[in-house]
């Protein structure tokens, strides 16, 4: 089921917080939101959720008037009772028979690995089981559209990336056109297979992610996507956070020193070239280069931006 | 004796339970509008509210007796010195505790758990009794709060129900015309009578609060 929108316009005390002439998200594939804080994110997964109302414009659902949605909080948010009836709830209420609802509660749960939690209280869990649950509750309602509002935000490292690591294959298992929201790069290109860029409530870049993330042809796409803009020559340029190298090359910039890492292993000086703020990784031994001096960088790669 | 107290102690119940349930029904969807919801002059009808949860009963008792009264605007109805004026005095007594309490509790909750049972498909009514058992701890102790200050109060009961013995006269009025009369002992047994009411009610409902806690 293909998600349109058609000159879509949201606005919350008198202020254009959404403003999307026209946006296409691709059936039974995996779309990642990315974009700066209060860039319209949350409001896009609200408005297709119909927590929001669009001032103008429309978003249609491939024909359905209404589709099936499930929607994964940031936090977590539970009922005071158990996790299977907090589980349980959404089926309750869409109407689906006890066998059915206990047969698609229990798989939900072996999936996401909360099934030996299933009698304590939602609202005493930790932040990872939490998350699960909010996965496993999405997950048993078999919607056709699911969005996901930075699901893993907030997770201490370690249960950050073993819920990482499992989500492809719950997002296998959603089979369903998702929205994923995150301000995260590195969670977008492990999620999703399409990219849209969100600043300021508009679109600035929306397709496949390899072509969204290769040629970030505007400035804020670009910094959204963690590239550096710098400027050689008056020609504008973005680099890849690892494509810089210090010494000559074929597009050389000026880099003034500020600081010196060291990550044990491998260091890197931080400076600034023009008013960009830029790292560049420097070999473990040979000449290091001192706060203040003045040192010749160049990027290996680069794309031209308007 | 005891008949006449019996009959005292009942329709105390009944004038404080109806206007409670009244208020209880008014009151708690007001409550869960204010919580939810920003409208222009929000801030100053919670100001309203929240002067209104300690208004003397004896002038809501004055305002409601001006109304009914033969002479008043809705004097035609004949309500005045009635059960039913005891009621619509001790409901607008009642009714801002009510508010108060009910939006205190439903702002205490989540701001995502509205957003959660819409997108999970709940509809309005539902929704409202939802968020209500999850807010029941703080919506028990908005009843208990509401029927104790109503249940004891003495000045609206007297001004608007009139004292009647047979009619109109409750554990606190009786309690204040017996002491007139210099009948201590019976005043004091009335009182003894209004406590363990009042207690029992009380208990009840802290056994479902503190059940619904576990």
């Amino acid at each position: 089921m293909d998600v349109e929108f058609e000159k879509v316009q949201v606005e919350r005390g008198g202020c254009r917080v959404l403003d999307i002439p026209s946006l296409r998200l691709r059936s039974g594939r995996t779309t990642a939101v990315l974009g700066p804080n209060g860039s319209g994110k949350t409001t896009l997964l609200r408005l297709i959720a119909g927590l929001e109302r669009a001032r103008a414009g429309r978003v249609s659902y491939g024909g359905s008037a209404k589709p099936s949605v499930a929607y994964v909080f940031q936090e977590e948010v539970f009922l005071r009772r158990s996790v299977r009836d907090n589980l349980e709830l959404g089926l309750r209420l869409r109407g689906v028979n006890n066998a059915e609802m206990r047969g698609r509660v229990d798989e939900a749960a072996a999936r996401l690995g909360i099934s030996h939690l299933m009698d304590r209280r939602a609202d005493h869990l930790s932040g990872g089981e939490g998350r699960r649950v909010n996965l496993a509750r999405a997950l048993c309602l078999r919607a056709s559209l699911v969005l996901l509002d930075e699901p893993l935000e907030g997770l201490d490292g370690r249960t950050y990336s073993r819920l990482l690591d499992e989500l492809p294959q719950v997002l296998g298992a959603f089979d369903a056109t998702t929205l994923l929201v995150t301000h995260n790069r590195h969670e977008a290109l492990r999620l999703a297979q399409d990219l849209v860029v969100l600043v300021d409530g508009r679109v600035r870049a929306a397709g496949d992610k390899s072509a969204v993330m290769m040629n970030p042809a505007l400035v804020d796409v670009a910094e959204v996507l963690g590239y550096s803009v710098l400027v050689s020559n008056g020609r504008r340029v973005a680099v890849p956070p690892d494509a810089l190298t210090l010494g000559p090359g074929r597009l050389e910039f000026a880099m003034i020193v500020e600081d010196l890492l060291d990550l044990v292993g491998q260091r890197e000086i931080v400076g600034r070239v023009g008013e960009a703020r830029v790292h560049v990784a420097i070999p473990a031994t040979g000449e290091t280069p001192q706060r203040g001096d003045r040192a010749l960088i160049h990027a290996d790669r680069y794309c031209d931006l308007a | 004796m005891s008949e006449l107290f019996a009959a005292i102690a009942l329709r105390t119940i009944v004038v404080s339970g109806v206007a409670t349930a009244l208020s209880v029904l008014v009151g708690v969807p007001i409550g869960y509008v204010v919580a939810r919801r920003s409208f222009r002059g929000r801030t100053i009808l919670l100001g309203l509210i929240n002067t209104g949860m300690g208004m003397p009963p004896v002038v809501v008792g004055l305002v409601v007796w001006l109304l009914l009264v033969r002479s008043g605007p809705l004097g035609e109805f004949d309500l005045v010195y009635t059960q039913q004026a005891m009621v619509l005095a001790q409901f607008l007594i009642a009714t801002p505790i009510i508010i108060g309490f009910t939006t205190a509790s439903f702002q205490a909750l989540s701001p995502r758990l509205p957003d959660l049972l819409i997108v999970l498909g709940a509809g309005r009514a539902r929704r409202l009794w939802l968020l209500a058992r999850e807010a029941r701890l703080g919506l028990l102790v908005a009843i208990m709060a509401a029927f104790g200050a109503i249940v004891s109060e003495v000045g609206a009961a007297m001004i608007v129900g009139g004292n009647l013995e047979r009619s109109t006269r409750v554990l606190t009025t009786a309690i204040v015309t017996e002491t007139s009369r210099g009948e201590v002992e019976r005043a004091l047994t009335l009182g003894l009578v209004l406590l363990v009411m009042s207690f029992v009610v009380n208990l009840s409902l802290t056994v479902i609060q503190q059940r619904s806690r576990a």
